[in-house]
């Protein structure tokens, strides 16, 4: 287990160190791709290093109907590769396994936020919530990662109402922090019967304007806490993003007439977010390095949208 | 000058019936008709007073003061006369119905012209002789009238003849009005000596008593004395200089600062003082009032600049260092620099909902896309096992071994590497054709030489087992059909001479051929013969055949 945790550790610092030659391997391909879909005569005079079968080809192209041929050479070996960016190389192999999640609160949690903590279970497929008793932080990550658990999410509150929601992605991945408001709770609706039980299939997801590099980053770390569903599944929950408040809705749709009839109810708990800090390392690494935090008393920040629109 | 009584009355009535607007204006008429009713009033309470030097009043070349002088005279005596009388009716009733009608003939025209003012002055007169009270009262009264004459201008005979009444009611107060007479003067030098304005003549213009109403009298009888240059000189001096104090007294105010330094702080002056203020308080303008103002602001400002600051004007303020709860009252107002949160209204949900609706519709979710992982190692080399049996035989499988043990390079290619080759081969014809697709200059294929039969059969039969078409093409061409060689002529073509030789020709063949059978058949023959000696037959040398 450290050994492995070692050598992951170093796979992933060469990785960031590879990262740099092959951006510029890739850059420069990609360079002379669009120069031949263009059909220019003129290619860039800038790729010295070229490979081998490359050169060949080209020194000998002098017409526009052969640029095809070429083409089609390019693609076989430039294999459509984007290199990956360190920051983002937590979820490469993320979608090779459904993911696993653990829910659980901050120390004596009232009532009202059990009750929340419940319903996020039903939430998030493949979801467990323990009791926090007095566990340490550093504790509970361990264990997880010993589990092969994927992610933990943490929720905070104050008194009864849920404020504080933390996404981190285990091993070593990235920690969200998010600040709820206007938390509507299916235990708020006290009417059992309307509400119904809540199904449990694999969701669908709608992430709405989430525009930014950050915007995606932060679409990423929400994707990725939900396994790929059904192709046919009614339950859809959706991360709508406003003016860097992003709301999380979660309803059940029903076609009834046409293909363009739907009706959607809404079910689960409803809240908006709002995303105050990433940091690359898990929860319990306090000198991991931030890779973004909300600035709330820059003079400009009123004007800055960072998440989407 | 000198008319009888007749006309003083008429003169009097004219007095009363005048517009008060007309006595401000100096005219001789009226300071004649003036002069001729005080004449008759003068003449008419004579009789009473037998201590008057005067006969009659001299108006004729009398100045204002003059006059004033010979009335006082005449009344202070019969005041007093008066006030025995009065008090003598009030122990004795029964007496007054006697005197009544004695006097109101008497007394008609005058009651009508005294005032209010005038009994109840009297009457102070009478019970009271306190001087300070007269002296307030007499201001007072003489102040409210001119008050009452500055604001409104009406009942200006009415003052007039007040006025002189008031001087012969003067006479009760005999002390004081000497005393306000000196004061009169003291102002005179003092304010010629602060304007510096010859003003001794005028009396009028500042005092307390007499202003405006004076001055008109004065100035009424003045332009018909022999000093008119001299008063118009004055007059016209009055005019040009006319300054606010002469409509709205405004010297009130410097006059009991002046009366108080002339006396000694006696009650008096500070009455005059009081009435002073008072009387400058309800008859300040809009600019004072202004300034007035401005001052008590500014003294205010002053005092609060000195005085602590509030709570919301000092630096750093908690919780304890400012009252209880006073920041909720205060209007704090700063710049929040993040956007409020967002409060969730029906349309903001109808908006999602509707959003949500057409990804539905469309089938756009941002699902997570399970990404086909590259192989990590390359896929192993799976060892197909041969079922076939072996066309080799086992000694021959050793052979390869040791051929490949000692001698690597020329060892027999093993089933994987033909596969290779194949694929090398494969490839290059690929390359090939693609290079030929891409040159400029066609290059044919290379010739491979390759040796092989071919037999001369239809060539169709060569492609098909059921042929459906018969063809008549051979499978060699006629030139490798044709085994001859040379120039081939047909019999057609060919000449007489060309006939000969080709007999010759074959004759001649003819002829080695039957010599060669000939000379075979000997041989066989001779052996035959050898078996046979007594064969006589000898072959004629070619007898039949020559």
């Amino acid at each position: 287990m450290l050994r492995r945790n070692i050598r992951l550790r170093r796979e992933y610092l060469y990785r960031k160190s590879l990262e740099g030659k092959e951006r510029v391997l890739y850059e420069k391909k990609r360079k002379i791709k669009e120069a031949l879909a263009e059909e220019s005569p003129f290619l860039p005079s800038s790729e010295t290093r070229r490979p081998h079968f490359a050169r060949k080809s080209i020194s000998k192209m002098k017409t526009l109907q052969l640029g095809f041929a070429c083409n089609a050479l390019f693609t076989l070996y430039c294999l459509n590769l984007v290199p990956k960016t360190h920051i983002d190389d937590e979820y490469a192999n993320a979608t090779e396994r459904d993911p696993k999640i653990l829910l659980t609160t901050s120390r004596n949690p009232s009532a009202p936020l059990i009750q929340f903590v419940k319903e996020l279970k039903f939430v998030f497929p493949n979801a467990e919530r323990i009791n926090r008793g007095g566990q340490v932080i550093s504790e509970i990550i361990e264990s997880c990662r010993a589990h092969d658990y994927t992610d933990i999410i943490l929720v905070h509150e104050h008194r009864g109402v849920p404020d504080g929601l933390i996404i981190s992605h285990l091993p070593f991945g990235p920690t969200a922090y998010f600040g709820l408001l206007n938390v509507v709770t299916r235990h708020d609706i006290k009417d059992k019967k309307a509400i119904g039980t809540m199904p449990e299939a694999y969701p669908h997801l709608i992430l709405n304007n989430f525009k930014t590099k950050l915007g995606e980053r932060t679409a990423n770390i929400l994707k990725h806490l939900f396994p790929m569903p059904k192709p046919d599944t009614k339950r859809i929950i959706t991360f709508a993003n406003q003016s860097d408040y992003i709301s999380f809705r979660h309803h059940i749709y029903e076609k009834h007439g046409g293909p363009k009839s739907i009706e959607l109810k809404e079910i689960g708990p409803r809240f908006e977010m709002r995303l105050y800090q990433i940091k690359l390392g898990t929860m319990d690494q306090s000198e991991a390095q931030i890779e973004w935090v909300i600035r709330p008393y820059m003079n400009t920040s009123k004007k800055r949208k960072f998440i989407g629109d | 000058m000198a008319k009888p009584s007749e006309t003083g009355m008429e003169a009097l009535h004219h007095l009363k019936s005048t517009d008060p607007p007309a006595l401000l204006a100096p005219s001789p008429t009226l300071s004649q008709t003036a002069r001729t009713a005080s004449q008759h009033l003068f003449s008419c309470l004579k009789p009473y007073a037998p201590k008057s030097p005067f006969d009659q009043l001299l108006t004729d070349g009398f100045d204002a003061e003059q006059i004033w002088q010979q009335i006082d005279l005449l009344s202070q005596p019969l005041l007093s006369t008066l006030r025995r009388q009065v008090k003598h009716l009030e122990k004795h009733p029964e007496e007054s119905k006697i005197v009544l009608k004695k006097e109101n003939e008497f007394l008609d025209g005058e009651r009508k012209i005294l005032e209010e003012k005038e009994t109840k002055r009297f009457d102070d007169d009478v019970d009271d002789d306190d001087m300070d009270m007269d002296m307030d009262e007499f201001d007072d009264e003489e102040e409210e009238e001119e008050g009452g004459r500055r604001e409104s201008e009406k009942g200006e005979s009415e003052d007039e003849s007040g006025e002189m009444v008031e001087g012969k009611g003067g006479e009760g107060i005999e002390d004081k009005f000497l005393k306000i007479k000196e004061l009169e003067e003291y102002l005179e030098e003092d304010e010629a000596r602060e304007y510096g304005l010859d003003r001794k003549k005028k009396k009028g213009e500042l005092k307390l008593e007499e202003e405006e109403e004076e001055e008109e009298e004065e100035e009424d009888e003045e332009e018909e004395d022999d000093d008119d240059d001299e008063l118009d000189d004055e007059y016209e001096d009055a005019e040009e200089n006319a300054r606010y104090e002469d409509f709205f007294g405004a010297k009130k105010k410097t006059v009991p600062k002046r009366k108080s330094s002339l006396s000694n702080g006696s009650d008096e002056d500070s009455g005059l003082n009081d009435d002073g203020a008072v009387e400058k308080k309800g008859g300040l303008s809009t600019h004072e009032k202004q300034l007035e103002k401005l001052q008590s602001e500014i003294e205010q400002m002053e005092k609060a600049n000195l005085e602590p600051k509030t709570w919301t004007m000092r630096g750093e303020v908690t919780a304890a260092s400012r009252p209880k709860n006073s920041a909720l009252e205060v209007d704090l107002d700063f710049e929040h620099n993040v956007r409020p949160a967002p409060v969730i209204t029906e349309e903001i949900t109808a908006s999602i909902e509707d959003m949500i609706k057409q990804r539905i519709i469309e089938g756009r979710f941002d699902d997570i896309q399970k990404v086909s992982s590259l192989p990590s190692t390359a896929p192993k080399e799976v060892k197909q096992l041969d079922e076939n049996k072996s066309k080799k035989g086992l000694a021959e499988v050793y052979e390869e071994e040791y051929i490949q043990k000692t001698n690597p390079a020329a060892a027999p290619i093993s089933f994987s590497d033909e596969q290779k080759k194949e694929a090398s081969i494969l490839f290059k014809k690929l390359c090939l054709k693609l290079d030929a697709l891409s040159h400029f200059h066609f290059a044919p294929k290379p010739v491979i030489e390759d040796m092989s039969i071919q037999a001369n059969v239809p060539a169709l039969a060569m492609e098909e087992i059921a042929p459906t078409a018969v063809s008549d093409a051979a499978m060699l061409a006629p030139e490798e059909v044709f085994s001859g060689k040379g120039d081939i002529k047909e019999e057609a073509e060919v000449t007489q001479a060309e006939r000969k030789r080709r007999r010759a020709k074959k004759k001649r063949k003819f002829k080695a051929e039957a010599v060669k059978r000939m000379t075979k058949k000997a041989r066989d023959n001779t052996a035959l013969l050898n078996h046979n000696e007594g064969n006589h037959l000898s072959v004629p040398n070619g007898g039949l055949f020559s």
